[in-house]
């Protein structure tokens, strides 16, 4: 089999089919792509409107205007990505539940990677739908120059990854909550710990891991703390104003996660906070699979659908032993 | 083709199913019958690969459920007693997606969701969303449903619940139509005239225990003794009712006989010719109109069994 036929085949999966069909019958979807791409649209041109009022109009202010619009627009989408990314996937597998179809499914030829798989591509192919849409937007503020090719393909790769690894801790809590509204809720706060926790939390442990190395000439690049390192505002604000990135090395960051004492470690690849945003992201897409396939599993095997209500035997008369 | 042997199942405290077991052989249909609540579901389930059991087994066509699910998921077709559908799909689409769902090749798929639209008589509500269909058509979808990968054992769990008198029927003329093409077929309901007529053998289980099972004849006649005769005469009045009764009474091989509103009803032994009664009646000069076997026996033998009745059809 060649890579071509094996990549076709990881996407041929009927529930990416039939969830794709169905959320696009629905009038929802051309609802949520007029107002992700109105919300992107407005916000971007009152950025620019704003900054055209207040600044010259020479050559080198465009590029600075086209760089302020595009950082705030990227900002925006990751946002916007945050935002929608639960409500689509958060009702993947709790919704076959709620519906009644899961059982269904449960007893078809259909493995738990495959349902799994499944409704994982099919929640984010949605928000891809999203995010490809907005690319025009982007292309254009990308034209006023301040923003270099790099920083353009990396912004929307994180945006991409961080729509996938929020679909995917929202598909683990799909399949771990019996209701949509808990599993939801659930992803909500996930994908806020994560977005917005992480930095808080992060920025925090860095000033403080800041003060516990005053006496050392240690660099301030060197103590962000991994919470705020891997964060994808973070690294995309690193993408976005810093050229030559802030990378560190992965013993340092390891150093810093363990809150081991001692002079900072420079053991391990340099990494940028990028890539380990990525890297972080990957392994909680994969953990988030791996769990959801388990509890689809465990499904398999448990609940009944109606309580079992206890009434008193009576005797056996055994007609079929003498058939 | 499934064998049931000695399945125990406890959800917390609550027992489930006690020492359940039953077989049925290939190309029966099965009725298995109980209150709400007495294990039918919890067994339907097991047999799905939906649960598994706490002890026993419990084999289709030979394999084992718990061992092999993967290669029993391909023998049966399983429709559940609730059920949802897909909003914004056609019936088309819909049995597509199942047959994709159970390996169907992509080239075969929308002959085979023609076939069973066409066996389902839904033919002319192909194109039309699922959520539109009315109960009646839900059910029949979802049992040509169970059918997209050709399976040889349907297990369908109350699948007349809910349905009018109409679409019972239908259902019913659909579920002999399947037993002609070969398959293996175990119905549940708490409602026992609807399975009479359609099962060649049962199972009654209560609380968790099978109470009897095994062919249809072979149970009813282990818990009823003998059968009833319904006779009803031309325009009764109680002098023609009370000298036809003195005309039965007595008679070898009839065990009793009760007047009811218009006619009489003859409890007679095991291997009684109805016929010889029938003749003798009608050369005494008694008026007949009807003479038939009373029906609704399967009731009576699993009141008699549990010492409550079923529930009726509503």
């Amino acid at each position: 089999m060649t890579y071509v036929e094996r990549l076709v085949r990881l996407f041929d999966n009927p529930l990416i089919v039939k969830d794709g069909v169905s959320r696009m019958r629905s009038w929802r979807a051309p609802l949520v792509l007029t107002l992700y791409l109105g919300v992107l649209g407005l916000f971007g041109y009152s950025v620019f409107v704003a900054l055209i009022v207040i600044s010259s109009s020479d050559r080198s202010g465009a590029a600075q205007i086209g760089g302020i619009v595009f950082e705030t627009m990227a900002f925006m989408q990751l946002s916007l990505v945050a935002l929608f990314a639960p409500a689509l996937a958060a009702g993947a597998i709790s919704g076959e539940r709620e519906r009644q179809t899961f059982d269904v499914l449960l007893v078809s030829r259909l493995s738990a990677l495959s349902i799994v798989w499944g409704k994982l591509v099919a929640s984010v192919a949605f928000m891809l739908l999203l995010i490809l849409a907005a690319l025009p937007l982007f292309a254009a503020v990308f034209l006023f120059g301040g923003i270099d090719f790099e920083q353009f393909v990396i912004t929307q790769l994180l945006t991409v990854t961080t729509a996938v690894s929020i679909a995917a801790v929202s598909l683990f809590l799909s399949a771990a909550f019996g209701r949509t509204l808990s599993s939801t809720v659930a992803a909500y706060g996930a994908a806020f710990a994560g977005m917005v926790g992480t930095l808080i939390v992060g920025a925090l442990l860095s000033v403080g891991l800041l003060g516990r190395t005053a006496g050392q000439t240690v660099a301030v690049s060197a103590n962000i703390h991994p919470l705020e390192f891997a964060n994808p505002f973070y690294s995309m604000w690193i993408v976005l104003n810093i050229p030559n990135g802030a990378p560190m090395p992965l013993g340092r960051l390891m150093q810093m996660l363990a809150f081991m004492p001692g002079s900072p470690s420079s053991l391990g690849p340099m990494l940028e906070p990028w890539v380990a945003t990525i890297l972080v992201q990957a392994g909680l897409v994969a953990l988030s699979i791996a769990g959801a396939v388990q509890l689809v599993q465990h499904r398999r095997a448990y609940v009944p659908t109606r309580p079992v209500e206890p009434i008193p035997a009576v005797e056996r008369v055994d007609a079929g032993s003498e058939a | 083709m499934i064998e049931v042997e000695a399945l125990h199942k406890r959800f917390g405290s609550q027992v489930a199913l006690q020492a359940v077991d039953f077989s049925i052989p290939a190309g029966e249909i099965f009725g298995f019958i109980g209150p709400n609540g007495a294990g039918k579901t919890t067994t339907i389930r097991i047999l799905a690969t939906l649960a598994l059991p706490d002890a026993g087994t419990a084999t289709i066509g030979g394999i084992p459920v718990a061992q092999d699910p993967h290669a029993v998921r391909e023998l049966i077709g399983y429709m559940p007693d609730f059920f949802g559908v897909y909003d914004r799909l056609t019936s088309m689409e819909y049995l597509e997606f199942y047959a994709a769902c159970h390996g169907v090749p992509r080239r075969r798929r929308r002959a085979v969701a023609h076939e069973l639209l066409e066996l389902v008589d839904l033919t002319d509500r192909a194109d039309d969303q699922v959520d539109t269909l009315s109960r009646g058509m839900k059910q029949r979808l979802c049992l040509g449903r169970a059918l997209v990968h050709d399976p040889q054992v349907l297990l369908l769990d109350e699948p007349a619940s809910g349905l009018d008198p109409r679409a019972r029927i239908e259902m019913r003329e659909l579920i002999r139509e399947l037993r002609r093409m070969g398959k293996t077929i175990l119905v549940s309901s708490h409602i026992l005239p609807e399975l009479e007529e359609l099962c060649t053998w049962v199972g009654f289980i209560d609380a968790g225990r099978m109470v009897a099972s095994g062919p249809m004849s072979d149970v009813r006649n282990q818990v009823l003794t003998g059968r009833r005769l319904r006779v009803e005469l031309v325009d009764p009045d109680e002098v023609k009712l009370l000298a036809a009764r003195d005309q039965i009474d007595g008679r070898r091989g009839v065990i009793s006989v009760q007047l009811v509103e218009d006619g009489l009803e003859v409890a007679v032994e095991e291997g009684f010719k109805d016929q010889d009664l029938l003749i003798e009646l009608v050369r005494a000069g008694v008026a007949v109109r009807s003479f038939a076997p009373v029906t609704g026996d399967l009731s009576e033998a699993f009141m008699r069994l549990t010492g409550r009745p079923t529930e009726p059809v509503t």
